[in-house]
């Protein structure tokens, strides 16, 4: 499935987020089953399944990660499957700001939890900014080593993503006590 | 998802949780990541240098609770090892044993490769050291030539 055809988006990173929910909402409207209750079972059915279609396709480009794996998938299947790209040093750091934080949510040191996250909150937007950079290179042509660098640095937003994930998950419950 | 019972009990009351000396010459440290999900594990072991046998385990993993329970379970097999028959351990015995559905087979991957990395890591270590020893043992040969100058 190709979720930039669905929405009628073109393929890029960069998606502008008004137009996004702007497309995303005509279609819900259009498609909506009010619209369909004269109509016969198998359209009915096919409106259906298509508004499914636009709901996953919207919340895939939506999120930066999961836009820039689906444009990926469109570039073809990743050579190593699901192979680490990140380097050890990457993994090393990766780990330090994890126990950092667990360290941080065990001591109820919320400052600390607070400077933990703004280190995560620059390394995702330096991540970010350097895959929007290879992926709009990329869309001029698809060279190998391009696509292998774009692959690496999605695989370093996730692992950005997941410890700021974390952080949100600390505040909650700091929020909740 | 509904864990299974045996991820439960070594999630809620992981084994061998902790960290061993990195720079001890005897152990080994494995760090993966699992791109998949971006969770990361660390993974120690200590071994006798003379018998190769795994002493101690000890893991530290930010996952999902498969991920938490593959690494204690491989810490728990792996000691009394040899480091030979931990290179052994397969990812799928980690499923079977701890019932792991499909999705989370990712999450056992990471506790074999973790494994592997840590006695790669421990052998580098060693290689290094007895590298360093030869070099020790050469030194007095190479004296001679160098009172010659
Ligand atoms: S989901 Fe990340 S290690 Fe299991």
């Amino acid at each position: 499935m190709d979720p930039f055809a669905t929405l009628g988006l073109p393929r890029r990173y960069d998606v502008d987020p008004g137009e996004l929910d702007r497309r995303y909402r005509e279609l819900q409207k259009a498609l909506h089953p009010d619209r369909y209750t004269g109509a016969g079972a198998s359209e009915r059915r096919m409106s259906l399944s298509k508004a499914v279609e636009v709901n996953e396709a919207y919340r895939v480009l939506r999120d930066d990660v999961k836009r820039a794996e689906a444009l990926l998938a469109l570039l073809g299947p990743a050579p190593g499957g699901e192979r680490e790209t990140v380097s050890s040093e990457f993994l090393m750091e990766a780990m330090e700001l994890r126990e950092a934080l667990a360290d941080a949510k065990h001591a109820r040191d919320l400052s600390q939890v607070q400077r933990l996250a703004a280190r995560a909150e620059a390394l995702w937007a330096e991540t970010r900014r350097q895959l929007a950079a290879v992926f709009s290179s990329l869309a001029q042509s698809a060279a190998p080593a391009e696509v292998a660098c774009a692959r690496a640095l999605v695989n370093q937003l996730k692992y950005h993503q997941r410890l700021l994930d974390e952080v949100s998950l600390i505040r909650e419950e700091a929020e909740a006590s | 998802m509904a864990y299974s019972k045996e991820v439960i009990e070594h999630y809620e009351q992981p084994r061998n949780v902790g960290t061993l000396d990195k720079e001890d010459p005897t152990v080994g440290t494995g760090l993966v990541g699992a791109p998949a999900c971006g969770d990361v594990m660390r993974l120690q072991i200590k071994v006798n240098p003379e018998t190769n046998v795994v002493e101690d385990a000890k893991f530290k993993t930010f996952g999902c609770g498969s991920a938490i329970a593959s690494s204690s379970l491989v810490t728990e097999w792996v000691k009394g090892k040899t480091i030979d028959e931990a290179l052994t351990l397969k990812n799928s015995q980690i499923v079977e044993e701890l019932n792991l559905p499909p999705v989370k087979i990712h999450c056992s991957v990471l506790a074999e490769d973790a494994i592997k990395s840590a006695i790669a890591d421990f052998r580098k270590k060693q290689a290094e050291r007895n590298g360093e020893r030869k070099a020790e043992n050469a030194a007095p040969a190479a004296q001679p030539s160098q009172g010659g100058k």
